[in-house]
């Protein structure tokens, strides 16, 4: 789990060019949208497309886009959770 | 044209060091067939955050746009009236190398929104929270001059001000395939010596060029467009007789014009157009692509040249190395440009 949130926080400042943020910056539990990195409804939308590119899980419920992109330990549980076998 | 055009502030991010306005700064040369700009420093004028996701047209057009409102002291402009020839290059060939790579799937919604030509209109209005009419024009070699008809009617029409500009960049893939078809000189040459390499094609440029234009003068004003005339594709005779035309309906003679920039890029394809300006040997007659290179909205630069050698009262030497004897006053300033053969502008430019 560690690793697979050192690994998306690189993807998400690699995909949104957070030019003055490292990993590091960014706690797990901050929100991504609005106080915490202050990402847009754009900034969203790459978002999704970085699941379906590096992961390839599709979030076709936008509702559930939401809660999925809270922050980085959300992405990850529900990455984890995508991966594990059914 | 009917009423009055001033220009009242301008900014120009160019291949030269334009963006402070400021007519002694060198002669930037640069060896190579490709003129890219001089960029300002983004920061003072884009928050981080919105300059994270901009591509470098879109960084020089709104850079170049708020600087020319600066000087004009209007926050939020009755109008944002633009013209690009390519819109953002990068963001296109991103999309479109997406597109092949993802096999149309999971595409970023980033390069497909900048590459929409009217993406930077829709940055400077949302900087400046600007409602009003919004439109960019997207006409290859007309792209900036229909921008520039279409804000002198807004004005005529009432509009109290409108921001018009032009934006355009030149990406490494772009300039090999405009090299395929021709457009630039086999040989490498530097800026410097253009006009000594009379051969097909010319060198490639790109430019941001901004300006506020208002029906009325003020202390502050650079300029009078006094004239605008388009001529697409015209035959020898038309163009040879549309030049007079086009001076007699703007009241005045040959022998008035005391400038002519011309857009004559040492392209032996078409050099034989700027034969139209013959008559006019009674004044300095200086080519201006050697500091811009070519494109599509090259013609802004010649305004912004013209803009400011009128209100400054000077021809800067060191960019125009070929002038003998500059004109005891510069009063009347006549443009004449054309892309490639096709479109092709005669533009009035006169001392307020």
């Amino acid at each position: 789990m560690e690793e697979l949130k050192q690994k998306l926080k690189v993807q998400i400042i690699e995909a949104l060019n957070l030019q003055d943020t490292r990993p590091e910056d960014i706690d797990d539990n901050a929100p991504l949208f609005g106080d915490g990195l202050g990402l847009d409804s754009i900034d969203s939308l790459e978002l999704m497309v970085l699941l379906e590119r590096q992961y390839q899980i599709k979030v076709e419920d936008p509702r559930e886009g939401r809660k999925i992109l809270q922050s980085v330990q959300s992405m990850a549980e529900f990455i984890q959770s995508k991966q594990q076998p059914a | 044209m009917k009423g009055k055009c001033y220009i009242q502030g301008m900014a120009a991010i160019t291949p030269q060091h334009t963006f402070e306005g400021d007519l002694s700064q060198p002669l930037v040369v640069t060896h190579g067939n490709m003129l890219s700009c001089v960029e300002p420093d983004y920061r003072s004028f884009i928050a981080p955050n919105s300059l994270r996701r901009m591509t470098r047209v879109l960084k020089m057009g709104l850079a170049a746009s708020l600087k020319c409102l600066q000087d004009s002291g209007i926050a939020v402009p009755g109008a944002i009236v633009t013209g690009t020839g390519k819109g953002s290059l990068q963001d296109t060939e991103r999309f479109i190398k997406e597109i092949r790579d993802y096999e149309e799937k999971a595409l970023n919604p980033t390069p497909f929104i900048q590459s929409t030509y009217n993406a930077v209109n829709g940055l400077i209005a949302l900087q400046q929270k600007c409602t009003q009419y919004n439109n960019t024009f997207v006409h290859r070699g007309f792209s900036f001059e229909h921008a520039l008809l279409d804000s002198m009617l807004l004005l005529h029409e009432g509009t109290p001000d409108v921001l018009a500009g032009a934006f355009d960049e030149i990406t490494p893939e772009h300039f090999f395939i405009k090299g395929r078809i021709g457009h630039w000189k086999k040989e490498v040459i530097s800026n410097d010596a253009l006009y000594e390499h009379v051969s097909p094609g010319t060198i490639s440029g790109e430019g941001a060029i901004f300006f506020l234009l208002a029906p009325t003068a003020t202390a502050q004003s650079y300029a009078q467009i006094g004239g605008l005339e388009m001529l697409y594709k015209p035959s020898p005779g038309k163009l040879k007789t549309a030049l007079p035309q086009f001076l007699q309906k703007n009241g005045l003679q040959v022998t008035d014009i005391d400038l002519v920039l011309t857009g004559a890029n040492a392209d032996s394809n078409h050099a034989h157009y700027y034969e139209v300006l013959n008559d006019l040997t009674h004044c300095p007659q200086l080519p201006f692509k050697h500091l811009s290179g070519d494109y599509e909205t090259a013609g802004a630069f010649a305004l912004w040249l013209a803009g400011q050698m009128l209100k400054q009262q000077q021809i800067p030497s060191q960019w125009f190395p070929m002038l003998q004897q500059p004109p005891a006053r510069l009063r009347n300033v006549l443009i004449y440009n054309h892309f490639f053969g096709e479109q092709h502008t005669f533009m009035l430019v006169q001392a307020v």
